[in-house]
C-alpha cells in the first residue's frame, strides 16, 4: 500500500467504497441502539413497584361485626385509610331524604369516584355500611367523621365529614359541598361483601371490573 | 462528527457559547492516534465503560438497598426476588466488579509490557495508579454492603489492619469503625463512601484522559508519532475498533452474568453476617488475592512485627507503582526490542498468578514458602531488575517512523522479532 | 508471545473460581444431575410441588425459610411460581398462624397466614429454636443451596449446592466400628467431620406424594433439593432465557462490528 496515495487518513465523509461501508455504518449504529435501548428497559422496569408491593397491595378483609351503629372504624388499604361507618337507620333516612342536593357539587355522582355499584344516593352496596378511601380530594388531609347534626358546623349541619386542614365538608354519604376547596366526592374503594360480617376491600364483586386506577381525584 | 461549519445552526450557536462540538470534533476526529495500535490498546476504553456501567447498575441498586445492619441482607434478597430484573441489575453489578479488575489489570499491565508509563507519560501513569487505589477502596467497601459472613468478616480483618500503625493505629481503627467493632455505624459510612469513590474516580479518569491527550497515545513499537503519515484520526478506526472490542468483552461478561454468575463469589457470603461466628476461610474477593497472599507472607522482619510488615508490603506494593517510571532505566519503551525484559516481565505475571494462588489458600506447607518467595520477587522484579535490566540490556534498533515500520512488508526489521500484528 | 498472554489471562479467569473450592478435606460428594443444571436447565415443576410437600411435611418443622412469601408459589410468584393457583396458595398460607398486631387494645394476636406474608418459622426467634435442638440451629433455608459447596451458579466442574444438601440427606448410615459419637450428633458421610447435629429428617414413605411417585429417600432428597434450588433463586429459568436472547444479540452485534471494522481499516493495512 503506497503511503503517497493518502494525503491524510480517511474521513468520515470519504466515500470511497462508500455503500458497502456506509451500510454497515448504519447497521451496526442501529443494532448497537436497540442494544442499548433493550438495555435501558430492565433499569426503567425495576422502579415500577416490585413483586411484593403489589402483593402488599391486595385485598384486605375487614370483620365490621364490631362496629357499632352510628361508628366508623378506619382500617388500611395500599397504604390509605378507609372508612367504614355503620349508618344508623336514622342516618339512612338524612341520606334517602337528601334534603342538601342542592347544595352539593355532585349530587348525583356523576364524577368517576366510585364503582358503579357505588353509584348511588348511598354510594355503597348496603345502605347500612359505607365505605370510603378517607382522604380529601383537595390535598390530601385526613377529614374527622362528624356524625351529629347542629354543633359547631352550624344548625343545618346533618351529619358527615370535615377535613380540619381547609374546611372541606362531606355529607354522610362522602359527597362534597358546594363553596369549599375540595373539588371532588371522597373516593369509593372497590370492595364487596364476602359475607355479612366481613367486607374484602380491593376486590370487585365478580360482575364488575372496575380499576380503581381510573378515578378521577385519589 | 465534522467541523461545526458544516453543522446546523443550532450546533453552531450552541458551540459557539460552549464549544462542545468542537471539542469532540477536535478530540474525536482531528485528535492523532498512532495507526499500530493492537487489540491490547482496547481496554483502557472497556474499563471506561466498566466504570460506567458500574455507576448505572449501582444507583438503581441504590434505589432498593438499605444500609442496615438488620435491613441489608434482607434489602438484598428483595432486589434478587421481588425487583423486576433486580437479579440482573445485582449480578450486572457484582460480576462488573470482577470484569472491571480483570480489564483494569489487563491495561496496566500493558502499560509495563510497552513503556507507556515512560517520559512523558509519567503523569499519566500515576494518575492511573490513583483510579486503581481508589478502585480497590470501592470494591472493598462496596462488598460489605450485602452484609454476609464474608462481607463482615472481610471488613473485620482489613479493618483491624490498621492496628498495626505505631501509636495511633487502634484510635484509628476505632474511627474508622465508629464503634467498638464492624456495626451498623460503619456499614453506613461503608454505603456513604461507596457511592461517592466512583464519582472521585470519574474525576480522576477525566485527568488521565487529559494526560494521555496532551502527547497522544503509545504504540507497540514505543517510538513517537514523527508525522501525519504515522496517525490516523480516532474516530471511526478507533471508535470501530473500541466498538467491536466491546462486543467481544460483552460476550464473555454475559457468560458469566446469565450463566455463572456466582463462579467468582464466595457462596459463605449468601450467610447472613454472623459476629458470633468467624468462617473457616476469610478470603477476600480474587481481584485482592495477590495482596493478600502479600499481607500474610511477611514474618517478623527485625524489629518489625509480621503483622505491621504485612500491612508495609501490601501498601507498599502499591505505593511503588507510583515510582515506576523512575524505576525502569531503559532508554527504550517496548519490551519488543528489549530482549531481556521482554521474558521477565513474563515472570512478573507468572508471580502475580502465583500470590493469587497463595491468597487463595490456608498460610500452611508449600504455600507459605511460594508466598514468601513470591512477595520477594515481586520487589526484587521492581526495585532491582527494572534498574539494572535497563542499564546492562542491549535494545534491538528501534524502526525510524511508526508508518516505516508498518508499510516495510510487516515490520521485519534486522532484530524485531514480532511481526506486525493485525489490529 | 500473543498466544501466551491469552492463555495466561484464560487460565487465571478459569482458576480463580477454585479460590472458594478449596476445602482439602471435604468428601467427595455424589454429583446426581439437576433438571435445572446448565444453560438450558428449568425446574421440574412437579418435582417442585412434590418437594415442596416435603419441606412442608418434614422439614418446616424445625427450618425456617424466611424470605420466601406464600404467593411466590403461585401464579405471581417469580417464573410463575409452583404451579399453585391463587386459591392454593391461599389454602397453604391459611394453615399457618402469624402474630400480628397491636390491636386496638394493644395486645398482639394471632391470625391465619396471608398470601402476601413470609412462610411463618416454626419458632419466633433463634433462641427459642436452639432451645429445642439442644443448643444447635437449624439454618435457615431460603439460601441454603447457595451457601453450601460450589453454592449455585457456578463453574460446573464443582461440586453444586444442591450436591451439596442431596448429599447431606442421603448420607446418614451407620458409624463405623469404634467411632465415638459426640452426645447428641449422628454420624453422616457427605457433612465435612462426619458428626452432624441434625437427625436423619427422611426415611422411605415418611411423606405420601399425591401424584403417586414412589416416595424413597433418594427420591425424596431429589424432589426437596430441587424445591430449595427454586427457593434459593427463584429468577433461575429467566436468567437463563434472557441469556440465550442477551448473547445471540450480541454474537449479531460483533459480527457486524466486525465486518465494519475490517471495512473500515482497509485502507490502512
Amino acid at each position: 500500500m503506497a503511503d503517497t496515495a493518502h494525503t491524510g487518513p480517511m474521513t468520515s465523509h470519504d466515500h470511497d467504497g462508500g455503500t458497502r461501508r456506509d451500510f454497515l455504518s448504519i447497521a451496526a449504529t442501529a443494532v448497537a441502539g436497540i442494544g442499548a435501548a433493550c438495555a435501558a428497559w430492565p433499569l426503567v422496569s425495576s422502579m415500577n413497584p416490585a413483586r411484593d408491593t403489589l402483593s402488599a397491595g391486595a385485598p384486605v378483609d375487614i370483620d365490621i361485626s364490631k362496629v357499632q351503629p352510628g361508628q366508623q372504624i378506619i382500617m388500611l388499604w395500599r397504604s390509605r385509610p378507609i372508612f367504614i361507618v355503620n349508618r344508623t337507620p336514622a342516618m339512612q333516612a338524612i341520606v334517602k331524604a337528601d334534603k342538601d342536593a342542592g347544595q352539593l357539587r355532585d349530587p348525583n355522582s356523576d364524577n368517576n369516584q366510585q364503582p358503579p355499584y357505588a353509584k348511588n344516593v348511598f354510594r355503597s352496596v348496603k345502605p347500612e355500611y359505607l365505605v370510603l378511601v378517607g382522604i380529601c380530594t383537595h390535598l390530601g388531609c385526613i377529614p374527622e367523621f362528624v356524625p351529629q347534626p347542629g354543633g359547631t358546623l352550624g344548625p343545618s349541619w346533618e351529619g358527615g365529614y370535615f377535613c380540619p386542614c381547609h374546611g372541606s365538608r362531606y355529607d354522610l354519604s362522602g359527597r362534597v359541598f358546594q363553596g369549599v376547596p375540595a373539588p371532588y366526592n371522597l373516593p369509593v374503594p372497590p370492595y364487596h361483601f364476602v359475607s355479612g360480617t366481613m367486607i374484602r376491600v380491593g376486590e370487585n364483586p365478580s360482575n364488575s371490573t372496575f380499576d380503581f386506577n381510573s378515578i378521577e381525584q385519589i | 462528527m465534522a467541523a461545526p461549519q458544516t453543522q446546523s445552526k443550532l450546533v453552531r450557536w450552541i458551540d459557539r457559547r460552549l464549544p462542545i462540538f468542537t471539542f469532540l470534533d477536535h478530540e474525536l476526529n482531528e485528535y492523532p492516534t498512532p495507526k499500530n495500535l493492537n487489540y491490547w490498546w482496547n481496554f483502557g476504553s472497556l474499563a471506561g465503560i466498566m466504570l460506567t456501567i458500574m455507576i448505572v447498575t449501582g444507583i438503581f441498586l441504590a434505589m432498593e438497598y438499605t444500609p442496615n445492619t438488620n435491613l441489608a441482607f434482607d434489602s438484598v434478597e428483595r432486589i434478587m426476588r421481588a425487583v423486576n430484573y433486580g437479579w440482573l441489575i445485582r449480578y450486572i453489578h457484582m460480576n462488573g466488579a470482577s470484569f472491571f479488575f480483570i480489564v483494569t489489570y489487563i491495561h496496566i499491565f500493558r502499560g509495563l509490557y510497552y513503556g507507556s508509563y515512560k517520559e512523558p507519560r509519567e503523569l499519566l501513569w500515576m494518575l492511573g495508579v490513583v483510579i486503581l487505589l481508589c478502585m480497590m477502596a470501592t470494591a472493598f467497601m462496596g462488598y460489605v454492603l450485602p452484609w454476609g459472613q464474608m462481607s463482615y468478616w472481610g471488613a473485620t480483618v482489613i479493618t483491624n489492619l490498621f492496628s498495626a500503625i505505631p501509636l495511633v493505629g487502634n484510635d484509628i481503627v476505632t474511627w474508622l469503625w465508629g464503634g467498638f467493632s464492624v456495626d451498623n455505624p460503619t456499614l453506613n459510612r461503608f454505603y456513604a463512601l461507596h457511592y461517592l469513590l466512583p464519582f472521585v474516580i470519574l474525576g480522576v479518569v477525566g485527568l488521565h484522559l487529559m494526560a494521555l491527550h496532551t502527547h497522544g497515545s503509545n504504540n507497540p513499537l514505543g517510538i513517537d508519532r514523527k508525522g501525519p503519515q504515522d496517525s490516523i484520526p480516532f474516530h471511526p478506526y478507533y471508535t470501530v475498533k473500541d466498538m467491536f472490542g466491546l462486543a467481544v468483552f460483552l460476550i464473555v461478561f454475559a457468560v458469566f452474568v446469565f450463566y455463572f454468575p456466582n463462579a467468582l463469589a464466595d457462596p459463605q457470603n449468601y450467610i447472613r453476617a454472623n459476629p458470633l461466628q468467624t468462617p473457616p476461610e476469610i478470603v477476600p474477593e480474587w481481584y485482592f488475592l495477590p495482596f493478600y497472599a502479600m499481607l500474610r507472607s511477611v514474618p517478623d522482619i527485625l524489629f518489625i512485627k509480621a503483622k505491621l510488615a504485612g500491612v508495609i508490603a501490601m501498601f507498599g506494593s502499591i505505593g511503588l507503582l507510583f515510582i515506576l517510571p523512575w524505576l525502569d532505566t531503559s532508554p527504550v519503551r517496548s519490551a519488543r526490542f528489549r530482549p531481556i525484559y521482554k521474558w521477565v516481565f513474563w515472570l512478573l505475571v507468572i508471580d502475580v498468578l502465583a500470590l493469587g494462588m497463595v491468597g487463595a489458600h490456608r498460610p500452611e506447607g508449600m504455600w507459605i514458602v511460594i508466598g514468601r518467595v513470591g512477595t520477594l520477587y515481586y520487589f526484587f522484579h521492581f526495585l532491582i531488575l527494572f534498574p539494572l535490566i535497563g542499564i546492562f540490556e542491549r535494545p534491538l534498533p528501534l524502526p525510524t517512523s511508526i508508518s516505516a515500520a508498518v508499510t516495510k512488508g510487516g515490520g521485519k526489521l534486522a532484530g524485531a522479532s514480532a511481526p506486525m500484528e493485525k489490529p | 508471545m500473543r498466544r501466551l498472554a491469552l492463555v495466561l489471562v484464560g487460565a487465571g479467569l478459569l482458576l480463580a473460581p477454585a479460590a472458594y473450592a478449596q476445602d482439602e478435606t471435604a468428601p467427595a460428594l455424589p454429583r446426581p444431575g439437576w433438571s435445572f443444571d446448565g444453560p438450558f436447565g428449568t425446574f421440574d415443576r412437579a418435582a417442585l410441588q412434590r418437594g415442596f410437600q416435603v419441606y412442608s411435611e418434614v422439614c418446616s418443622n424445625c427450618h425456617s425459610m424466611n424470605l420466601l412469601a406464600y404467593d411466590d408459589l403461585g401464579p405471581d410468584g417469580p417464573g410463575g411460581g409452583l404451579g399453585y393457583t391463587e386459591d392454593e396458595v391461599k389454602a397453604i398460607a391459611a394453615q399457618k398462624q402469624v402474630t400480628d398486631g397491636p390491636n386496638d387494645q394493644g395486645d398482639m394476636f394471632q391470625r391465619p397466614a396471608r398470601p402476601s406474608d413470609h412462610f411463618v418459622p416454626p419458632f419466633p426467634n433463634d433462641q427459642a429454636n436452639r432451645a429445642a435442638h439442644n443448643g444447635a440451629l437449624p439454618p435457615d433455608l431460603s439460601l441454603i443451596v447457595k451457601e453450601r459447596a460450589g453454592g449455585l451458579g457456578a463453574m460446573p466442574w464443582l461440586a453444586s449446592g444442591p450436591d451439596y444438601v442431596y448429599g447431606i440427606l442421603t448420607g446418614f448410615k451407620n458409624p463405623p466400628t469404634g467411632e465415638k459419637m459426640p452426645d447428641n450428633s449422628y454420624y453422616n458421610v457427605d457433612f465435612p467431620g462426619h458428626h452432624i447435629a441434625m437427625p436423619p429428617p427422611l426415611s422411605a414413605d415418611v411423606v405420601t406424594y399425591s401424584d403417586g411417585t414412589k416416595a424413597t429417600v433418594p427420591q425424596e432428597a431429589h424432589d426437596v433439593v430441587t424445591f430449595l434450588a427454586w427457593a434459593a433463586e427463584p429468577t433461575m429459568e429467566e436468567r437463563k432465557r434472557t441469556g440465550a436472547k442477551v448473547l445471540i444479540f450480541l454474537l449479531v452485534l460483533a459480527g457486524i462490528l466486525y465486518a465494519a471494522k475490517r471495512k473500515i481499516w482497509a485502507d490502512v493495512h
